[in-house]
């Protein structure tokens, strides 16, 4: 078969192109060549990091407290790979990994039963490694850090309860409801409420969304005439109601209350007096680190390590908020 | 050539009849062919030839009369059918389906299957021996749309023949063949005229019906005038059967008034997409203001690509130089032509000539936009009394300007292609079958507007393929066969029987 | 020819064939539904309208580049991501730059216009197909908005260099684009869609540029064969979408006081469903704003009835979907 000028060009096109995607996994720095840990002689450690998507702000936040906290350990590199929201993308990272011989993977999967085998091949071939924020299935991982959203959920209506004296009325705008998150920040404020004259006068699925946000927030304020607090799964839903709510001129009459705690978002609403209190939901980026020095020292770790979560209010902001317990 | 027929025929047609709506294609056509011998069909454009093989192919399975194949009475109701009772069709428009290879396009709809999938090398090796058997040398594996027009052509009969039909149908096979591949062409029909098949084989160019003709039938106006041996129908008589005498005397008086050379071509030529092979070529020829030029050719015969290209419609290569009004005329698309005054009327409204969604009057001032209105903003009271006036000059029949063009009649649509044209105030019109689809009273309408607008000093250049109207309007004729002038004639000197000549391949010369 | 009908069946058909007519049909339906599901009487309401056509406003503006793009036979997927980077840009060079909005507004609408124009330039000279050519331009645009913004939405919260972060004023603009006129009934989003909706109009029903589309979208060759500049006329189409997906962007940043790399993301699925449902066929060649506009109100009063109803999101999904296959459906019976 000849091969025809338009052929090659389309062959050199595809291979191009297929290195090209290769490539896409977004190593921002040189992996080291594959050789066995031998970690208690070693001075310098490479880490790999697989994050699912940094398509959320709080992921790039998670990235970047992993950053932060390797940045001052002399010795230590991260490789970080980001897989675009595409778990057989991140399966490859994983492998890639492993085949480099990195000294220990902090992962933080898509989802949870195809990046199990993954993992497990990985802690077969002597790497240890860190889960982070949404868990895998079985044990086959040396520690898992996350947080609890039902606990902040509880934390948060618990707040909420103990603010307006045991009465109000509560519109309650809801993350995705077919997520974990959303779920779980819904179950548990609902507990944190429970036993009180709060009622939930009005509850929407605003997707996380800023836009969807306001929209649902503009529904219930024609609705109601007293509307006491809003509790946002997130920070941009609270803020898109507190804007709705400020069209209406009606901001000063409530209180808002969302999650996330970002320092360049929620927090800065508790500082401007957009919200009224955030809740943090902990990235784990800096825990990650101390962890890993941890084990790469060859001292023990907790298999599961329940990230806690803090409380932001007006008089606490410029400290730090408050810890709970 | 000829050889004592058998008594039954392979395909026998009686008492054919198509109509399409009110209007009769065919009415009581007869046709026979036996095994071992060419059938030539012959007759002019739209005398119904195709229609009647269409019939034959399963085309079209609505008619009247009687089908007979091999016998045995049929009526195919798809082209499938026709092919499993042993009818190949080779039509003009090639059937081939372009991103496919040779093999996958002889197997078309026949694939062999082995184990429930396609058994790709046996259709490869099938098709490479039919290729040799008619020494076709191609690559089976080759994409159709790789190949130039020429041999697409020689795939597709072999597709027809890969069947094992004993009846093969050819219109006009050998359009897009050089001479070599014709010989190879009258090669194969010998071949299969052995092997016992008849041949119906559709075709004007006199040459080929001297060569290879064993019987002639002659349709005429979708009538069966004359079947006879080829030996007794000499070229004359041919000729004058598919001309007939009738003439309608129903076109006014033209003095032809011929003012200045207005529109010159000099050597003009079109090339194909190898850019080898001339559509047009080397024309040279003449147009002056307030003359009516007619040109006259048949299928293939290149003059639709010449308006075509002249009006800058075709993205073919262009040779040779054209004049206008004694000064250069360079045409880049069909804007420049119109902002120069040429005007180009296409020959498939519905196609290329009106846009069927919009009203009357958008279509109606599509062309004529620029002028209508300076400075991009329209002004839809100009426009729809524009539109008016010129319809009533055209006797447009609808209830409102307002009306999709696509609800309006054949014939009052292509009134509406013509007032588009006439919009723009050309200097030099060119019209591809304007009266297509139109009734007799409409056509004098016509006519008269013709006759007037050269009286306005403006050049027509006319093709159509209905001699009466080429004769009774051209002040000029020209006459193409294959890209080259063969024949040129003034109004005394034509005559449909030397048209027809020309047009099929004698050279004539009026003089 | 057969005889003509009744003369009282004839009048209903033929009111039926009028696309305005269904469309408006459609809408008075779904306003009919919102005054029987009218939420303890929200929907009564001014505020409830006020805030139904300020949520449309946004989509109103992508629907009006669509509509354009889909006449001239074509359609264009990357709205969404063009309105995502210019809200990025404008609240960049608002609020962390801090520049006069008549530097800024220009900048980003000819953004705007130039991304359209990248997505025209594919489409008629290149001869991509429409629907590749734009789906290039979404991704391409969603990662130029996702670098310039680092991945964060540009926010009130400016980063100092030592990590901390400072809190400028929201700009007056966004401010002004976020209110409210005629003592709190209307807001100023709606008007700018109004306008834009207006000039669109105007354009396409007068401007020679507009017939020009109806005609390559109608039947390209024979515009081509009449001497419409066909290529140039469908770039300007896909040029004005950009241009109206950045004025939809500025609408957004303001609304949001901050510039949302995510932002716009389906987007253009929704513009396309209102102009679908106002009963502009994607074939091309037909339509208009006017029916276009009737298909954002009727999207938008939907979605504000399932709102004020607090239906949950799953039955939402499921309604709207259904409702869009009915309104296309009922679009077929033109000509039996």
């Amino acid at each position: 078969m000849k091969i025809g000028y338009s052929t090659l060009i389309r062959f050199s096109l595809a291979a191009a192109f297929s290195l090209l995607l290769a490539g896409c996994g977004q190593s921002t720095s040189t992996p080291q060549t594959a050789s066995p840990p031998e970690r208690s002689l070693k001075s310098t450690f490479t880490i790999g990091m697989s994050q699912c998507n940094l398509g959320e702000p709080w992921r790039v936040q998670m990235n970047e407290d992993i950053r932060k906290a390797a940045d001052p350990q002399p010795g230590l590199t991260v490789v970080f790979k980001d897989a675009q929201n595409d778990t057989l993308k991140q399966r490859a990272h994983v492998e890639e990994f492993v085949s480099a011989g990195v000294d220990l993977l902090i992962i933080s999967p898509k989802e949870a039963q195809p990046l199990t085998e993954p993992v497990a091949k990985a802690m077969n071939a002597g790497i240890p490694v860190i889960v982070l924020d949404r868990r895998l299935i079985g044990d086959r991982y040396t520690c898992f850090i996350g947080a609890d959203n039902k606990k902040i959920g509880r934390a948060a209506g618990e707040w909420i309860k103990q603010k307006l004296g045991g009465k109000g009325t509560v519109v309650e705008l809801k993350g995705l409801m077919t997520s974990t998150p959303g779920q779980d920040r819904h179950t548990g404020f609902r507990e944190g409420i429970a036993g009180s004259a709060i009622e939930v006068i009005f509850e929407a699925d605003m997707k996380w969304l800023e836009p969807d946000a306001r929209k649902e927030m503009e529904s219930a304020l024609s609705r109601f005439n007293q509307i006491d607090l809003v509790y946002a799964h997130n920070d941009p839903g609270a803020h898109g109601a507190y804007l709705a709510a400020k069209a209406a001129g009606r901001e000063k009459n409530m209180l808002f209350v969302g999650i996330d705690a970002l320092p360049q978002e929620g927090v800065a609403y508790v500082s401007q007096g957009i919200l009224s209190a955030t809740l943090q939901y902990p990235t784990g980026g800096a825990e990650a680190i101390q962890t890993a020095l941890k084990i790469l020292k060859g001292e023990s770790v907790p298999k599961e390590i329940v990230l806690g979560s803090r409380l932001f209010t007006k008089d606490n902001v410029a400290t730090g908020g408050q810890v709970l317990p | 050539m000829t050889s004592p027929p058998p008594t039954v025929p392979l395909v026998r047609m009686t008492g054919i009849g198509k109509r399409f709506g009110n209007v009769s294609v065919l009415h009581d056509v007869s046709l026979e062919v036996f095994p071992r011998e060419v059938l030539v069909l012959a007759g002019e454009n739209g005398a119904g030839k195709s229609t009647l093989i269409k019939i034959l192919g399963g085309v079209h399975t609505d008619f009247d009369g009687e089908l007979e194949i091999d016998g045995r009475a049929a009526r195919p109701r798809s082209p499938l059918e026709a092919n499993s009772l042993g009818v190949a069709v080779i039509f003009q428009e090639l059937s081939l389906i372009p991103s496919l290879s040779v093999a996958d396009n002889i197997f078309l709809g026949r694939n062999l299957v082995r184990a429930g999938f396609v058994d790709d090398r046996e259709q490869r090796a099938q098709s490479k021996r039919l290729l040799d058997r008619l020494g076709i040398d191609l690559d089976v594996d080759q994409r159709v749309e790789d190949l130039p027009v020429a041999q697409q052509q020689l795939v597709e009969i072999a597709k027809a023949l890969a069947h094992e039909s004993t009846v093969i149908v050819m219109d006009e096979p050998t359009s897009s063949l050089n001479a070599p591949e014709v010989e190879k062409l009258f090669g194969l029909i010998q071949q299969l005229k052995t092997d016992g098949c008849g041949i119906i084989y559709i075709t004007h160019k006199m040459e080929e019906i001297a060569r290879i003709a064993d019987r002639i039938t002659v349709l005429r106006d979708g009538r069966h005038i004359g079947t006879a041996p080829a030996s007794d129908v000499p070229p004359d008589k041919l000729v004058s059967w598919m001309v007939g005498r009738d003439q309608d005397h129903q076109f006014p008086d033209r003095s032809a008034r011929p003012g200045r050379t207005q529109l010159r071509l000099d050597r003009f030529s079109v090339l194909d997409e190898t850019g080898r092979r001339p559509i047009v070529d080397s024309i040279t020829l003449e147009l002056h203001a307030g003359e009516i030029l007619g040109l006259a050719g048949l299928q293939g015969s290149g003059t639709s690509e010449l308006f075509l290209a002249l009006f800058g419609g075709s993205n073919r290569r262009v040779q040779g130089q054209v004049f206008l009004n004694d000064g250069p005329l360079r045409i880049r698309n069909p804007r420049t032509a119109i902002r120069q005054g040429i005007a180009l009327l296409t020959n498939d409204r519905k196609a290329t000539g009106l846009v069927l969604p919009l009203s009357i009057i958008a279509n109606c001032t599509l062309a004529a936009l620029p002028r209508l209105s300076p400075g991009a903003w329209r002004r839809p009271g100009r426009e729809e009394a524009l539109t008016q006036s010129l319809g009533r000059s055209l006797n447009l029949r609808a209830a409102s300007l307002h009306l999709e063009v696509g609800a309006l009649s054949g014939g009052n649509q292509q009134k509406v292609a013509l007032a588009k044209w006439l919009l723009t105030e050309p200097q030099v019109l060119m019209l591809d079958e304007p009266t297509r689809g139109i009734d007799v009273g409409a056509k004098r309408e016509i006519y008269q507007l013709l006759d007037e607008l050269t009286s306005r000093g403006i050049g027509i250049l006319l093709i159509t393929s209905e001699l009466p109207e080429l004769l009774a309007l051209s002040d000029r004729i020209l006459v193409l066969h294959r890209g080259r002038l063969t024949g040129e004639f003034t109004r005394s000197q034509a005559t449909p029987e030397r048209i027809l000549e020309a047009a099929m391949g004698k050279i004539q010369s009026g003089l | 020819m057969s005889e003509p009908k009744t003369y009282s069946r004839l009048n209903a058909g033929r009111l039926w064939a009028n696309p305005a007519s269904r469309a408006l049909f459609a809408l008075l339906l779904v306003v009919l539904i919102g005054c029987i599901f009218n939420a303890d009487g929200a929907f009564f309401k001014l505020g409830t309208h006020r805030d139904a056509l300020r949520q449309s406003s946004v989509f109103g503006l992508l629907a009006c580049g669509m509509t354009l793009v889909i006449i001239g036979g074509g359609i264009d997927l990357a709205v969404g991501s063009v309105l995502a980077l210019v809200a990025v840009a404008f609240s960049l060079m608002s609020i962390h730059w801090g520049w006069s909005p008549w530097l800024c507004v220009p900048i980003c609408l000819c953004l705007g216009a130039a991304c359209g124009s990248a997505s025209g330039c594919l489409a008629s000279w290149w001869r991509i197909q429409p629907f590749i050519a734009t789906l290039a331009l979404m991704v391409f645009a969603r990662g130029l908005a996702k670098t310039i913004s680092g991945g964060m939405k540009v926010s009130t919260a400016v980063k100092n260099v030592d990590g901390t972060y400072r809190y400028v004023d929201v700009p007056a603009l966004f401010r002004f684009i976020d209110s409210r006129i005629l003592e709190g009934n209307l807001s100023v989003v709606t008007v700018i869609f109004v306008v834009c909706a207006l000039a669109t109009w105007i354009v396409l029903a007068r401007h020679r540029w507009g017939r020009h589309l109806y005609a390559i979208g109608g039947n390209e060759e024979a515009a081509r064969l009449s001497g419409v500049p066909v290529n140039f006329s469908k770039l300007s189409a896909y040029a004005a979408s950009g241009l109206l997906a950045a004025v939809a962007g500025l609408c957004q940043a303001a609304q949001e006081q901050q510039g949302d790399p995510e932002a716009g993301g389906g987007y253009e699925l929704t513009a396309i469903a209102m102009v679908v449902i106002g009963g502009t066929p994607l074939t091309g060649g037909r339509g208009g704003i006017g029916l276009t506009l009737l298909g954002v109100l009727t999207i938008g009063y939907l979605e504000k009835i399932l709102s004020i109803n607090a239906v949950p999101e799953a039955s939402r999904l499921m309604l709207t979907g259904a409702i869009i296959v009915m309104a296309v459906l009922a679009q077929r019976k033109r000509r039996s």
